[in-house]
C-alpha cells in the first residue's frame, strides 16, 4: 500500500478553511480505493480548536505548533513541512490554490524535487496510488490530464468548489503534536502589516455564489444593487475589466484572465458583454446565468439561464422576489 | 540597482486554441508578451529610473524572440534568451533550473517575473527559481517599494480576505499582478530600434547543463492527454414578460439546477 494521502490545511482566524476540508474529503474517497491513510497538517499556534474540528477528516493530524507559522511566509512553512515529509514520505500532498498554495507548492516542490501541478479542477487515483490530475490550460480553452513520473509526493492545488465536504464520523483522527526546531534567522521575510479587505464577504474565489456586473451598470454607485442581492444570496461580488479600469471597483473582484478564475456553484452576470478575457475565468462554475440587454452578447454562450432585460429591472426584482422565497424556506 | 526580468512570449487570450489529439494541440498563430510579464518589465525600469543600474530581459524559448523585443522597446538595456533544441518539452522545473543555471553568478538585486504565463497558466516558474537561487520570493505581489540603501523591499501581496505587507531583503524575486503598475506603450521609434537589438543567445552547454538535466525526460510531470473543455448545454432564454422571467430563473435555479 502506498504512503499517506496529505493535505496541506489551511486556517484563518484559528479556524479551517473550507478548501481543506473539500481536500480532505477527497483524500478520504480516494483512501477507500487504496487503503492509504489520509493525514492532516497544520502549522500555527493556538490551532487546538482547529485541529478537534479535523478529527472527522483524517487518520492523523501533524499539527506543527510554532507562533512563526502565523501569518504565514514560504520560508517558515517549508522549513516546518519539510523535515515532516521527508521522515514520512507522504505519497501525495494537495493544497488549495490560494493564495498560499500558489505561493509556496511550486517553491516546495522545487525543494523536494518534485512534481507539482497547479490549479486542477480534478483528481482521480488509481489503485497504486497513481494520481492523475485535470486542469485548464490557456485559461480553460483546452484542458489536461496531467501524471507525474516515480517521484513522490505527488502534489497538487486544487480549486475552492471542486470536491464535496463529507464529515466521516466513523473517523477519530490520531493527533501528533510537533515541536519544531526552528531557526528565525533563516526567516528572511516579514510581515509588517495587514490591511483587511472591507465588509465580510468571502473572497470571490471561495465564494459559493457570486453575483457580478460589468459596464452595463453604468456608474459605481448602481453596484449597492449588486449588493443587496449578493446580501440575500450570501454570495460576493465580482465584476470585469472595465469597471476595475474605470476605478469603481478594487481589482481583487476582477474575475477573468488578469483577474481570478472563480468556480462558484453559481455565477450570475447582469450587463457584461462576454468578453473572451471575461469568461476564461468561469469556465469551471457549476451554474452561470446572464442578463443583458442585447440579445447578441457573447455571455449568453456561455450561460445555462438567459434573460434578454434591463439590469435596473431586473435585479431588484430579484431581489425582492428571493428574499420572499428563502424567508418562506425558513 | 541590477535587474532581471524573466518574460515569454504566450498565445494571445484571444487566439484559438483546440484540440488535434491527445497529445497535440491546435494553437492560432497570434502571440503577445505575457501580460504579467510587462507589468514586471515595467517594475524592473521604474526602480532602474530611480536608482540607476541596468534591466535585463531574459527568456527561455527556443523559438519566439518577440517578448525580448517588447521588453528591449520598453526600455530593457539587454535581452539574452537561452535556446537549445534539447529543452523541448521542459516542465516548469526544467525551465527553472536552466534560468537559475544563468543567473547563479549574476550579480543581481532583484528579480522579477509575471504571477503567470497565459498559456500553461501554472506560475511555477518564478518561485521555483528564487528555490533554486536561495534567494526569497513573494508571489503576486500588487505593491513595491524599495530601499535600496537599505537593501530591502516593502511589498504588498493580495492574500484572500486583504492585502498583506511584507518586508523582504534584497536579492528576491517578486511574481507581478494587475495592479503592481500599468505597463508603458513603447514609442514607435523604439520598437524600430528593438527589432535591430542584439539578442544575446546561451545554449545548455554554456550553463554547464547536460541535455539529459533537461527536457521530456527529466520531467517530474507528463501531460498525458489534452480534452476539449466540458461542454455546457445550450442557453435557456426565459421569453416570458417581466416580471414572470424573474419568478421563473428563482424556480429554474431552485428546482432544476438546484444551487440556491
Ligand atoms: C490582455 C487582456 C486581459 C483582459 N483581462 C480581463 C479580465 O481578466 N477580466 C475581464 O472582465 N476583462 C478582461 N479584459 C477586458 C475584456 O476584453 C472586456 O473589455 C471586458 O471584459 C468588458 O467588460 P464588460 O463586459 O463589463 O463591458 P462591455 O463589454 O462594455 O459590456 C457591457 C454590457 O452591458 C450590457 N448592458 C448595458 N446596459 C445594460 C442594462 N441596462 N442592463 C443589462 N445589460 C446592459 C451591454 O449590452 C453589454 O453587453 C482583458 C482584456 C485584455 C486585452
Amino acid at each position: 500500500m502506498p504512503n499517506g494521502i496529505w493535505v496541506l490545511v489551511e486556517h484563518q482566524d484559528g479556524k479551517v478553511k473550507k478548501i481543506s476540508l473539500e481536500l480532505l474529503s477527497a483524500g478520504i474517497e480516494f483512501s477507500k480505493k487504496t487503503g492509504q491513510e489520509v493525514g492532516a497538517v497544520l502549522l500555527g499556534s493556538g490551532l487546538e480548536e482547529a485541529v478537534n474540528s479535523l478529527t472527522p477528516y483524517a487518520d492523523k493530524i501533524y499539527w506543527i505548533n510554532d507562533t512563526l507559522f502565523i501569518p504565514y511566509t514560504s520560508e517558515a512553512y517549508l522549513a516546518g513541512i519539510v523535515p515532516l515529509v521527508k521522515e514520512h514520505q507522504p505519497s501525495i500532498l494537495l493544497g488549495g490554490a490560494t493564495s498560499t498554495g500558489k505561493d509556496l507548492f511550486p517553491r516546495l516542490a522545487m525543494h523536494l524535487q518534485t512534481g507539482y501541478v497547479p490549479d486542477c479542477t480534478g483528481l482521480s487515483i488509481e489503485e497504486n496510488g497513481k494520481l492523475t490530475a485535470l486542469r485548464p490550460l490557456f485559461g480553460g480553452k483546452v484542458f489536461a490530464e496531467v501524471g507525474f513520473s516515480e517521484v513522490r509526493p505527488q502534489m497538487a492545488t486544487v480549486r475552492n468548489n471542486v470536491f464535496l465536504i463529507k464529515e466521516h464520523p466513523d473517523r477519530s483522527a490520531q493527533i501528533i503534536s510537533i515541536t519544531p526546531s526552528m531557526d528565525s534567522s533563516l526567516l528572511k521575510k516579514k510581515v509588517v502589516g495587514f490591511e483587511k479587505a472591507e465588509g465580510t464577504k468571502l473572497d470571490i474565489t471561495e465564494a459559493d455564489i457570486v453575483v457580478a456586473a460589468g459596464r452595463g451598470i453604468k456608474a459605481p454607485e448602481h453596484f449597492k444593487l449588486i449588493e443587496d442581492l449578493a446580501d440575500v444570496l450570501n454570495a460576493s461580488v465580482g465584476t470585469t475589466r472595465a469597471t476595475v479600469d474605470e476605478g469603481w471597483r478594487d481589482l481583487k473582484d476582477q474575475i477573468g484572465k488578469s483577474g481570478k478564475n472563480i468556480s462558484a456553484k453559481l455565477y450570475m452576470a447582469f450587463g457584461i458583454s462576454g468578453a473572451i478575457h471575461h469568461v476564461l475565468g468561469i469556465g469551471t462554475c457549476k451554474t452561470v446565468v446572464a442578463v443583458d440587454t442585447d440579445p447578441n452578447a457573447l455571455i449568453f454562450n456561455y450561460a445555462d439561464y438567459g434573460i434578454v432585460g434591463d439590469l435596473f429591472q431586473i435585479v431588484p426584482a430579484l431581489t425582492e422576489e428571493l428574499k420572499k422565497v428563502l424567508a418562506a424556506d425558513r | 540597482m541590477e535587474i532581471y526580468v524573466l518574460v515569454k512570449q504566450v498565445p494571445d487570450p484571444e487566439a484559438i486554441v483546440k484540440v488535434k489529439s491527445d497529445s497535440e494541440l491546435e494553437i492560432e498563430n497570434k502571440y503577445f508578451t505575457n501580460f504579467f510579464d510587462e507589468i514586471a518589465v515595467e517594475a524592473g525600469l521604474k526602480l532602474k529610473e530611480k536608482f540607476g543600474g541596468k534591466v535585463t530581459v531574459l527568456t527561455l524559448d527556443h523559438r519566439r524572440v518577440d517578448a525580448l523585443r517588447r521588453g528591449i522597446s520598453m526600455g530593457a538595456d539587454e535581452a539574452v534568451q537561452i535556446t537549445d533544441p534539447a529543452l523541448e518539452g521542459s516542465d516548469p522545473f526544467a525551465v527553472a533550473r536552466t534560468l537559475s543555471a544563468y543567473l547563479q553568478n549574476k550579480p543581481f538585486d532583484l528579480i522579477f517575473t509575471g504571477r503567470q504565463a497565459m498559456d500553461d497558466d501554472a506560475g511555477i516558474v518564478g518561485p521555483a527559481v528564487a528555490e533554486c537561487l536561495g534567494i526569497p520570493h513573494i508571489h503576486s505581489i500588487i505593491g513595491l517599494e524599495v530601499d535600496a540603501q537599505k537593501k530591502e523591499a516593502r511589498v504588498v501581496r493580495e492574500v484572500e480576505n486583504g492585502k498583506e505587507v511584507l518586508i523582504c531583503p534584497l536579492p528576491a524575486l517578486f511574481t507581478c499582478q494587475k495592479g503592481l503598475h500599468s505597463p508603458r506603450i513603447p514609442l514607435v521609434m523604439n520598437v524600430m530600434k528593438a527589432m535591430k537589438a542584439q539578442i544575446k543567445k546561451v545554449d545548455l552547454a554554456s550553463l554547464g547543463l547536460s541535455p539529459t538535466e533537461v527536457g521530456a525526460q527529466a520531467s517530474t510531470i507528463k501531460i498525458q492527454k489534452y480534452l476539449p473543455p466540458p461542454k455546457r448545454p445550450p442557453v435557456k432564454i426565459i421569453k416570458e414578460d417581466f416580471p414572470e422571467n424573474v419568478k421563473t430563473l428563482i424556480k429554474l435555479l431552485r428546482e432544476e439546477a438546484k444551487v440556491i
